[in-house]
Parts: C-alpha cells; sequence; structure tokens
C-alpha cells in the first residue's frame, strides 16, 4: 500500500525548476536525492516523473542490491528503453565508455534520467555517471540520482560525487514526515499520531507499514526490510545491535563497553548500514522500529543476559540513574522486586513532571508485581494510577484502578481512606456523563465520613456534592454544601479544599448574577495559581471562563479561555485543555468566525474527549451545518441530546434544547421563535436576528446582508423570507408559492420580454418578434433580472415559473 | 462516504481561474484528505456577469470535509446539498469547443 504523498512539494518544486533551467539553457544538471532507506527518495522519484510525463522524456535504470552487481547495470535498462544505437551497442556488450557518445545523443530532446540507488553502483557505473556528468553542459538533461546517506567514508560513490563539476550538483534530502503529515496518513488523533511519529521518525516507509499494520504488532514487511538489512551486517555487529536494542533510549558508550565488550569496535559498521546513530557519548538507533524488530528476534537468554547485565550496570553506578530506566530493565526482567523498587519511583518522578501519561503506565507496570505489596501500598499505588489516568483523560482505567482501591480499603476496614475513594468515583463518573452513580458515590463518601472525625476528606467530601449541586444549577445546594465545606477547610488550614469549594460556590453564585461569585471564582483561581494546584487551577480558568461566556463578556472569556489553555498544555492536563476548547469553538460560532469554531469543535471531536466537551462540540457542528445550510445538522444534535439527557445536568441540556429550536427556525418550521435579547456585548448573529425581529424594515434588510456576510446562508434564508412576508420586496427570492403572480411588479412588455425568455430566444429574435430594438430588449431583460433578484437570463425564468408570473 | 452537490456561484474569473483552481482542488483532495474528499465531476456554469461557476459532484465524509477541501483550496461554497440518489438518462454530451 503507498499513501499519499505528503510533505514533498517544496522537493517537487526543486526538481520541476531544475528541469525548467535545463530546457530552458539547453544545458544538463544533476539532482542528488539523499536519505535514509525508507524515506521516500523513490516515491518522490516517482512523483516527478508523473508529473513531467507528456512534458518531457524520462529514462530510468536502477542498479541492484546483489552481492556482485551488473555491469553498468542502469546504463543497460536506460538504453533498452532507448532502442537504436545505444541499445544496439549495449546488447554487443561493448564497455560501458563506449555507451557515452550514444547516450548523449539520445539526450539531445530534453530528458529526465534517472539513476536509482546509486550506493550500490558497480564501478563502471560509477565511471559512466563520471563521464556523463562532465559532458552534459551541451545537452537539455536532468540526471536524478538516489542514494543513501551515512555511506562508509571510503565508498566509492563518495569520491564520484566529490568529483562532479562544480555548480552541476544540487542535492535534495527528503525530510521525514511531521506528525501532523503522520496523522493525515492515518486518520489519527494528535496523540496516536504523535506516538507513531516518535518510533517511526516520520519515515515514510516505516509509517505507512505500521499504519498497515492496524495496531501495535510490529508489520512484517518492517522487520522484514530491518532483518535484511541486519543480514548483510558482520556477527559482530549484529551482536552490538543487541546490545542496544534493550533500551529503548540512548545507551551511553561505557554501558555498551560493559554489554558488547570488543563488539563495540563494529559501532561504525553499524552506523554506516544506517542501524544506529551515534551522538556524543551515547548510540542510539535511528528508528525505534528498527529497535523492536531486533527486539522481536532476541533469543529470550541472550536478551534476558542482557537485561541483567544493564540493570547490574545501571544499579552500581553513581550517581544512580533515572527510576524510569531501572524499571524499564527489571520489568523485561521480570524481576518483581526491581520492579516493586523502582516502577513506583519512575511513576512519581513522571507525576511531579507532569508527563502524567508515562507516570499512569509506570503505576501499571508496579500493580503488574502487585501482589508481592503490602495490601496498603497496592491499595496507594492503584490510586496513584488513578489519578494520573484522570488527568490524562483515561477515565475508564481511572474509574477501574480507584475501584480496585475502594475495595482494599473497605476490606480492610480503612473507613477514611474508602470515603474519599467514593469521593473520587463520584468525581469520575460526574466525567463519563454517569450522573446518577456520581450522586449516589458522593453521598455514600459524605455518609462515611460524617462518622469520622473532620479533616481533610470529610471537607472535600462536602466540596465535592457542593460541585454537583453547581453543575446542576441548584445555588442554594451549592452555597449551603460549599459554605460548610468552606468553614472546614479554613479551620484545617486546608488550602486545597479550600481552593475547591471557592471554585464551586463562585460558579453556581456568578451563575446566577450573584455579584458575591466572580470575586470568590478569582480568588481560587489566584489561590490555585500561588499553591502550585494545578487541577484546580485548570478547574477555575475553565469556570471563570464559561461565566463570563454565559454573562456575555465574550473577549474576557476569550481570554481566559486562551491562558487556561496554554496553562493546560505546558501542565499535561488533557482533558481540561480539550473542555476549555470545546468551549473556544462555541465562542468563536457565536462571534460569527465560522471557519475557527469549525476547527476547534473538530480537534475535541478528534481527541475522544469526555461527554461534556463533545455535546458542545457536537452542538457547534450542527449549528454551523444549520446556520450555512449545509446538510445533515441533526445528525450530531441528536447524537448530542442523547449524551445531555444522561448527564441530566440543564447546563448541558439547555444549549441542545436552544440549539434544537433554532434549527426549527431555520428549517422554517417554527415561525414564532425568534431568539432573546443577548446578554452582553452583542454577538453578530445573534445581533442580526435581533433586528430582524424589530420589524423595521431598514434594519430586517440590514439583518439580512449580515446574515450573508457570516456565511449563514440558512439563516439569511428565513430573513428574506420574513422580509418578503412583512410586503418589503428587493431581497432574494426563495421558492415561496404563497407569492402572488406579478409580486414582482413587471410591467406588461417586461412580462412578454419574460415570456419569450422562457422560450429560450436570444435577444436579437426577441427583438425582432416585438419589434424593438435590441438594446431595448436588454434594457428589459435587465430590468426583469433586477425585480426577480435574478443573476441570470436563466434564474429569471425559473424564478418568475415558481412566482407564477410569465407562464400564460 | 456521502454524495454532494456543491454550487460555487461566479467563483472564478476566467478559464485559466478556474483551471487553476481545478489543480488546486486536486491537490488539496488527494493529498490532504485523500480519505474525506472524492471529486467526481464538475459543471461550469457560464455567470450572467461574465464570470464562471461550478456545480460540483463531490463524494464526501461530512460537509465538513467539503468546507476544509474548499477553505484549503481557496474555492467559494454557496451551497451544498445531500444527494439521496442518482438518475443518468444519458451520459454528459461531448463539451461544445
Amino acid at each position: 500500500m503507498r499513501g499519499p504523498l505528503l510533505e514533498r512539494e517544496q522537493d517537487l518544486a526543486v526538481l520541476e525548476d531544475e528541469l525548467r533551467a535545463v530546457e530552458r539553457a539547453r544545458r544538463g544538471r544533476i539532482v542528488l536525492i539523499t536519505g535514509e532507506p525508507g524515506i521516500g527518495k523513490s516515491a518522490l522519484v516517482e512523483e516527478f516523473c508523473r508529473r513531467v510525463a507528456g512534458a518531457a522524456r524520462v529514462l530510468r535504470g536502477a542498479c541492484d542490491a546483489l552481492e556482485t552487481p551488473r555491469a553498468a547495470g542502469p546504463i543497460l535498462d536506460v538504453a533498452a528503453q532507448t532502442g537504436g544505437e545505444l541499445a544496439k551497442l549495449a546488447n554487443e556488450g561493448a564497455p560501458a565508455v563506449a555507451l557515452i557518445s550514444p547516450l548523449l545523443r539520445e539526450l539531445r530532446r530534453p530528458t529526465v534520467v534517472v539513476l536509482e540507488d546509486l550506493h550500490w553502483a558497480d564501478g563502471s557505473t560509477l565511471d559512466t555517471v563520471r563521464l556523463l556528468a562532465r559532458r552534459l553542459t551541451d545537452v537539455p538533461a536532468l540526471i536524478v540520482a538516489t542514494y543513501r546517506d551515512q555511506l562508509e567514508r571510503s565508498h566509492p560513490l563518495l569520491v564520484t560525487i566529490g568529483e562532479l563539476p562544480p555548480g552541476s550538483a544540487r542535492r535534495i534530502s527528503p525530510r521525514p514526515l511531521s506528525a501532523t503529515a503522520v496523522g493525515e496518513l492515518g486518520e489519527l488523533g494528535v496523540e496516536q499520531a504523535e506516538r507513531i511519529h516518535v518510533v517511526t521518525g516520520g519515515n515514510p516507509f516505516f509509517v505507512t507499514e505500521l499504519l498497515a499494520g492496524a495496531g501495535d504488532t510490529l508489520p512484517a514487511a518492517v522487520r522484514d526490510a530491518v532483518l535484511a538489512r541486519v543480514a548483510r551486517l558482520s556477527p559482530h555487529a549484529r551482536r552490538l545491535l543487541d546490545a542496544v536494542a534493550i533500551s529503548p533510549q540512548q545507551t551511553e558508550l561505557w554501558l555498551l563497553a560493559e554489554l558488547a565488550g570488543s563488539d563495540l569496535a563494529h559501532l561504525e559498521e553499524c552506523v554506516a548500514a544506517g542501524m544506529l546513530q551515534q551522538a556524543a557519548a551515547t548510540v542510539s538507533f535511528r528508528h525505534e522500529l528498527a529497535r523492536e524488530a531486533i527486539i522481536a528476534t532476541l533469543p529470550g537468554d541472550r536478551m534476558l543476559s542482557l537485561h541483567a547485565a544493564a540493570l547490574v550496570q545501571l544499579e552500581t553506578r553513581s550517581p544512580g540513574p533515572a527510576p524510569a530506566r531501572l524499571a524499564h530493565h527489571a520489568v523485561a526482567l521480570g524481576d518483581a522486586a526491581a520492579v516493586l523498587r523502582y516502577a513506583p519511583a519512575a511513576g512519581d518522578r513522571a507525576a511531579a513532571a507532569g508527563a502524567h501519561r508515562e507516570a499512569a503506565a509506570h503505576y501499571a507496570s508496579a500493580l503488574g508485581f502487585g501482589e508481592a505489596l503490602p495490601e496498603l501500598v497496592r491499595c496507594e499505588l492503584y490510586e496513584k494510577r488513578s489519578y494520573e489516568c484522570y488527568l490524562t483523560s483515561q477515565f475508564d482505567e481511572a474509574i477501574r484502578a480507584r475501584r480496585a482501591a475502594l475495595g482494599g480499603h473497605a476490606a480492610a476496614g480503612r473507613r477514611l481512606h474508602e470515603g474519599d475513594a467514593h469521593r473520587w468515583l463520584s468525581r469520575l463518573c460526574w466525567y463519563v456523563g454517569d450522573n446518577a452513580s456520581a450522586e449516589t458515590e458522593a453521598h455514600a463518601a459524605v455518609e462515611l465520613l460524617a462518622a469520622l472525625p473532620a479533616g481533610h476528606e470529610f471537607a472535600m467530601a462536602l466540596s465535592n456534592v457542593a460541585q454537583l449541586r453547581a453543575l446542576s444549577g441548584d445555588v442554594d445546594g451549592a452555597r449551603d454544601w460549599g459554605g460548610r465545606a468552606i468553614e472546614l477547610a479554613q479551620q484545617l488550614g486546608d488550602e486545597d479544599t479550600l481552593i475547591h469549594a471557592l471554585t464551586n460556590v463562585g460558579t453556581a453564585e456568578f451563575d446566577v448574577g450573584d455579584p458575591a461569585g466572580e470575586p470568590k471564582l478569582r480568588r481560587s483561581l489566584d489561590l490555585a495559581l500561588a499553591g502550585g494546584f494545578h487541577e484546580h487551577a485548570a478547574r477555575a480558568y475553565t469556570n471563570l471562563g464559561c461565566e463570563l461566556f454565559i454573562a456575555g463578556r465574550r473577549r474576557e472569556a476569550a481570554e481566559i479561555f486562551a491562558l487556561g489553555i496554554g496553562y493546560c498544555v505546558e501542565q499535561d492536563l488533557g482533558s481540561w485543555e480539550i473542555y476549555m476548547t470545546s468551549w473556544q469553538a462555541r465562542l468563536a460560532l457565536e462571534q460569527g468566525d465560522f471557519e475557527a469554531a469549525e476547527r476547534a469543535a473538530q480537534m475535541v471531536l478528534a481527541r475522544g474527549a469526555s461527554a461534556p466537551s463533545r455535546i458542545s462540540a457536537l452542538v457547534v457542528v450542527a449549528l454551523l451545518r444549520a446556520r450555512r445550510g449545509d446538510p445533515d445538522p441533526s445528525r450530531p444534535l441528536d447524537e448530542a441530546a442523547a449524551l445531555a439527557k444522561a448527564t441530566g445536568e440543564r447546563q448541558r441540556i439547555e444549549p441542545v434544547q436552544m440549539a434544537q429550536r433554532e434549527l426549527r427556525w431555520l428549517a422554517g418550521e417554527d415561525d414564532g421563535f425568534l431568539p432573546e435579547p443577548q446578554l452582553g456585548e452583542p454577538s453578530p448573529y445573534w445581533a442580526a436576528l435581533d433586528q430582524l425581529r424589530s420589524g423595521e424594515p431598514a434594519l430586517m434588510r440590514e439583518a439580512h446582508a449580515q446574515l450573508l456576510s457570516l456565511g449563514a446562508t440558512a439563516a439569511a434564508r428565513r430573513a428574506a423570507a420574513q422580509l418578503r412576508e412583512a410586503g418589503l420586496t428587493g431581497v432574494p427570492r426563495g421558492p415561496r408559492p404563497a407569492a402572488r403572480a406579478n409580486a414582482a411588479a413587471l410591467t406588461g412588455r417586461e412580462q412578454e420580454v419574460l415570456e419569450l425568455l422562457g422560450q429560450g430566444l436570444r435577444n436579437a429574435e426577441i427583438a425582432a418578434l416585438l419589434v424593438l430594438s435590441e438594446r431595448t430588449v436588454a434594457h428589459h431583460v435587465a430590468a426583469i433580472m433586477s425585480k426577480l433578484d435574478a443573476r441570470s437570463r436563466t434564474e429569471a425564468v425559473i424564478k418568475a415559473a415558481t412566482l407564477g408570473i410569465g407562464a400564460r | 462516504m456521502q454524495l454532494y452537490a456543491i454550487i460555487r456561484r461566479s467563483g472564478f474569473s476566467s478559464g485559466p481561474d478556474l483551471e487553476a483552481a481545478a489543480a488546486r482542488s486536486t491537490r488539496v483532495a488527494d493529498d490532504q484528505l485523500p480519505n474525506d474528499i472524492r471529486w467526481i465531476r464538475s459543471y461550469v456554469l457560464s455567470e450572467q456577469d461574465g464570470t464562471l461557476g461550478t456545480l460540483c459532484i463531490y463524494e464526501a465524509s461530512s460537509p465538513e470535509a467539503i468546507r476544509e477541501h474548499a477553505r484549503c483550496a481557496e474555492l467559494p461554497v454557496d451551497e451544498i446539498v445531500s444527494i439521496v440518489d442518482t438518475v443518468v438518462v444519458r451520459p454528459d454530451p461531448a463539451p461544445v469547443a
């Protein structure tokens, strides 16, 4: 399978420029395309040849990867395509130098000569290339040669290239694909695309094979390609590769010396073969997939002994390496004690560094050997894993880990931890849109913890209920529960809970227009930022942005969302980033920036968002389709409605219901509906609808023009219909059968002209029939089109027909 | 994939302008959105003001994909309509020279 050619336009432009230069100056040039195997040298040549086919003759030759290559193989390939004298000489087995003159005669007309894989060329091919290059000045030929970079220093091709006439050659090195291109190739979300980008190094061959392989397993084609390359290496070099392969990142030279001994002397061989790369005092594979291919074929005993040796070396090294590295070897060895010694520490360190996804994976590694752990320690690891999964939107995993922790705490009678686990489950259930379970868990937590001495856990349980109340729009409930939480948190000096509760109460109050709300929310944001409570800060940003948006303070909302999203990207808080992006989509929609709204909404949908984010994004997609008059607006809205219903939250359900009403109005099914005046700063779309509702002809016309300029085609159509209902003319008509004949106020003469237009007559013919000058007819036609607001004669006839005019 | 008709009124000033747009359209569709957009055919419309419009038939994964394609290829979109059925009475006549 070959995907589309991505990110090669610049390279193709260079090739096309060179060919134009060759044709213009009738002077030959050489383009060298270099790069590692799989980077897409051949694909680039292929596309170039496809584009120039027809404009220039293309002759192609290739060297082959035989132990003993054919003498002058690619030149013989070219001769077979030209026929004539060149082919005759080649068939007779003439020496390569004797082919130069007939070849040059073939190149008198514009020709592209492709010579592929010159790193495998034999001596006579290289001689021919050298001679050809010197005599290229007289022929309009472009020589395109491909070869692998990273050749050994003594490779004969390097000598040939060094001897090319100065200024005659240009080099192109196709770059690895970007993560964006990888995503496009595989229709992947950002995270998946980045993961594949990392393991393949953007090498298009590896990317394509990995995508075609569908899944995490190493595709056979990649493994075969890698192993074929490995098979050419000496046994020493192969053993060195094994030693490097057991470490996913760089391996230090000192460690390799311990693991590989004298095989380390074969490092240059491995680098020249394109397998390894060296930077300062470390060595690594050029491609993660190549490393995986080696690992997949490494015999078990050899793998274990290498990992064991590496672990011993690294453990005794001072200063000690990162626990993540030690954990890697320990997991590979299946050494439970070592895994439990290093993986939890690796998780803690990753979490502290904001690498939450890696942290979650380290905790999972440790839990894989969790049976060897004391029961309490195991529960704590489950809790840590749950939290890291929660931060990275892996909600199902977060719930599973938290339930495991809950079970352990309950069985051991640790009431405090049990209560806290219920509170956490409440939060997680809310995230997946299961509000019924969220309520149950919230109250289970309060009940359990109320019986214990009041502490942080109880305060958080109270604040959690306040949060659920706030989310469902119950401001009194939020004030009540939140007030209790704030009071207790202040008594305890518990800043964490204080921030949480302030956010809950502040949000609920702001939401109902209580002026006490905004300062509470801003205070909790300041406290969270100052105290380094990342998640609280993200939530405060989110709630503040949403409330500003709802209050119609859209400019301030946009600022807060921009700050908040930046903060979340920095802190690796994916779920908050996506949620705020879904609000950015709504904001852009309201501000009339349809393209930005669409981009943001599509990003949210592509990243597998939680229910609340997905609802917002779906509503935006539906409204965009409906306002523009695009097909199928109700499909995304139906999905949003189902999701919103499951949450039972007013703040999710209401926007869906509003959108449903707007869809009906736009479809002309609900004439009674017109939007309420919007709070705060005017948004162009709603302002236009407000003008429409005024009944003032001038304002209504303005509204119509405004809707058209926003791209809200369907809304403009509705506006036009309302203008017509108000008896106003001069706006485009839709097919409204209610309009009476001659509503367009055509004169009698114009009606006659219209009838003849309908018969398909040209102006001259109409002029002859009506005994008028052609100019007068043209004038009538223009008047008809203007009155019917038609852009063409045909459109005028069609519009007239639907109005019942002109078809007497 | 679903079939859509896309109307682009007075989007092109001349024949060469339209050709350039067609090249951009093909490139964007094939290179950037190969799984979301397939251009099937177009009818070029002679507009009253001397410009050209088009009625295009595309296969697309969603209306958003058509908008995205139009944005990347710098094409206007006046209307997108879902096509539910195709009735071919006779093949398109050869274009007038």
